[in-house]
């Protein structure tokens, strides 16, 4: 099995359960979508998958080879993950943030292709304009654009025959305008075809039905259900993931779309 | 500003040169004056290319034996200051740390003093270490010092300023309480030195404890100068520098024992000199970068500069007495942290 994979991984601190004993493998080469509410225990799941947390109990396995005994510069080359807000408090300009994805590439001295990568990064998130800003100054909807460039730059792989990868977005659209969102997750969804697996937590669920693949719903550190289909997600699932009554509408361009009450 | 078109590189070479110049003015001027040719008379009879005049031999012995230790004590304390505020900046990923505030220095007073005073007695069992036993304990003493703000300012990986700086002084306070209760009861009239001392003097310089405080300094250095990219990638929080490649966890356990350690020796030879380490890598943000491959050196090369030009103020302000350098660097630190905080906060607040 290729790709990240869950096998009955768990995460408890202080004797209470975050995550259950997951066993979870995801779409390669597809937006996989976590949904869940609000301590659900998503973004911990993110970083049990990425080899940040150990498990308590259970393996986390990336191409059959245990996570944690993969070093942590190899990883840093096959993984990247961007956390909900990243605060800066250090007058650094955009463009040394964004190369700081780089740094698992380099020693000493960034090289031409580093460079290269992070001019071309900053572009595809529309920051270049920005690029010698003081990151602070930035509004956070910005901010959280050259993050992901930092995270796109990381695992940066425009050769003819890109080697599998995988990235972790934690609410990459959170604070972001409705223009900037659908930017972004335009962006996003056109990284599979570069061999990216895509790992995201998003809330707005018409958002993830248009983007996602796959739908991992989570709920009180359990999955809830998978789906591979946006049409296999009944309102019964919605009430028992989010608490939440949903109902079908179909729009003019004959697309589904949910509305919700309580 | 003129500083954005040069390199980082040209930055550290002007600071160099500035600082070689400030220690050429150190070396000649004090209760002795030393001119730039007599000193260039000196070096040539150490390098056996001239012999001296016979009326020159004290003026020589001088020289040799209380000016040259004293101006390297002096630089190496300086560079300690200053990278070891840019170090603890990253390490607390907060602009607004320095040894003086977070406890390293007062702690590392209070193992010293415990040294001096209680040498003989209580702290007996210290004594196969001989003279290092200052150093050692100065160590030990800063070294818990600094883990207990730390561990009560940071949680979750993410530092508090506000618990920062409550913890940072209430730590100086017991220190400066204990070290305070050593100095009352010390009856050896050398112990007395220590209230002296709390205000960081260069004027005990010998070349035994300098050449310590070098040895110890720049295998240091070397070290903490290869950790730039990793203290930029820490700046992104301990889950992203993770997640590049690093290991924080080990990174902030053994930056913080190196910057102990270089705090702690040089505070047990010279006392505590406070704010240098503030504004020394403040300074150097505003000039150029907060990038650490460029602020680690630069801080190093004007915390150098700054501490020469201070000790020569010290040297000639109330001639022919001394001032002890800490009161100068307080009264020009202080000022300057306290506009850094209004600026840090009016930064907050929008």
């Amino acid at each position: 099995m290729t790709g990240i994979v869950l096998d009955q991984a768990s995460w408890s601190a202080g004797g209470t359960s975050i995550v259950a004993p997951t066993s979870l493998a995801f779409a390669p080469d597809k937006v996989n979508v976590i949904l869940g509410p609000n301590g659900a225990g998503k973004s911990t799941l993110m970083k049990i998958a990425a080899g940040r947390l150990r498990p308590t109990d259970g393996r986390v396995l990336l191409d059959d080879r245990d996570i944690f005994a993969i070093g942590a510069k190899e990883l840093a080359l096959r993984r990247a993950f961007l956390s909900q807000h990243v605060e800066i408090d250090f007058a650094i300009t955009v463009e040394e943030v964004v190369l700081m994805g780089r740094y698992p590439h380099f020693a000493r001295a960034p090289g031409h292709e580093d460079r290269r990568i992070v001019d071309a990064a900053l572009e595809l998130v529309g920051m270049s304009a920005r690029r010698r800003q003081i990151y602070p100054t930035l509004s956070g909807g910005e901010q959280q654009r050259v993050q992901l460039a930092r995270v796109l730059a990381q695992v940066w792989d425009d050769t003819a025959t890109p080697a599998p990868r995988t990235i972790f977005l934690d609410e990459p659209v959170a604070s972001l305008d409705i223009h900037h969102q659908l930017q972004i997750l335009d962006l996003i969804r056109t990284l599979p075809a570069r061999r990216c697996t895509i790992v995201v937590t998003l809330h707005d669920l018409n958002l993830a039905f248009d983007y996602g693949d796959r739908f991992v719903f989570l709920r009180d550190g359990q999955v809830q259900a998978i789906a591979d289909d946006s049409v296999d997600i009944s309102p019964n699932l919605i009430r028992q993931v989010f608490d939440v009554s949903a109902t079908g509408h179909n729009d003019h361009a004959g697309k589904r779309v949910l509305r919700f009450h309580l | 500003m003129a500083a954005r078109h040069r390199s980082w590189g040209q930055i550290h070479l002007l600071l160099a040169c500035a600082l070689v110049a400030a220690v050429l003015l150190s070396l000649s001027i004090g209760s002795f004056y030393f001119s730039p040719a007599q000193i260039f008379r000196f070096v040539g009879h150490w390098l056996g290319l001239a012999p001296i005049a016979p009326e020159e031999a004290l003026d020589l012995n001088v020289f040799a034996t209380l000016r040259v230790p004293r101006v390297l004590l002096c630089g190496v304390t300086g560079a300690t200051l200053g990278v070891s505020g840019a170090l603890m900046q990253g390490l607390f990923r907060n602009p607004i740390v320095e040894p003086g505030l977070a406890g390293t220095s007062s702690g590392a007073a209070l193992g010293a003093s415990t040294v001096f005073v209680l040498g003989n007695t209580a702290l007996a069992f210290t004594s196969p270490l001989g003279t290092a036993a200052v150093p050692v304990m100065a160590f030990v003493g800063g070294f818990l010092a600094t883990l207990l703000v730390y561990r009560i300012a940071t949680l979750f990986g993410h530092t508090d300023v506000l618990a920062l700086l409550l913890a940072g002084i209430a730590v100086n306070a017991m220190c400066n309480a204990g070290t305070g209760f050593l100095s009352y009861i010390a009856r050896d009239p050398q112990a007395r030195n220590i209230t002296f001392w709390n205000l960081g003097t260069f004027t005990t310089a010998d070349w035994r404890g300098t050449l310590l405080v070098t040895a110890i300094f720049l295998p240091c250095l070397w070290f903490i100068l290869r950790r730039g990219k990793d203290l930029n990638a820490l700046m992104l929080g301990e889950d992203d520098a993770a997640f590049i490649g690093f290991d924080p966890d080990k990174l902030v356990f053994r930056l913080l024992i190196l910057n102990t350690l270089i705090v702690s020796v040089a505070t047990a030879m010279v006392g505590v000199i406070a704010f240098v380490g503030l504004i020394v890598p403040h300074m150097m943000r505003l000039l150029r970068s907060s990038d650490y491959r460029f602020l680690l050196p630069a801080s190093a090369l004007f915390g150098a500069l700054l501490m020469e030009a201070i000790d020569v103020v010290a040297r000639i302000v109330i001639r022919p007495a001394e001032l002890p350098v800490g009161i100068i660097t307080a009264l020009i630190g202080a000022p300057i942290f306290l506009w850094i905080l209004l600026a840090y906060r009016r930064r907050i607040a929008t």
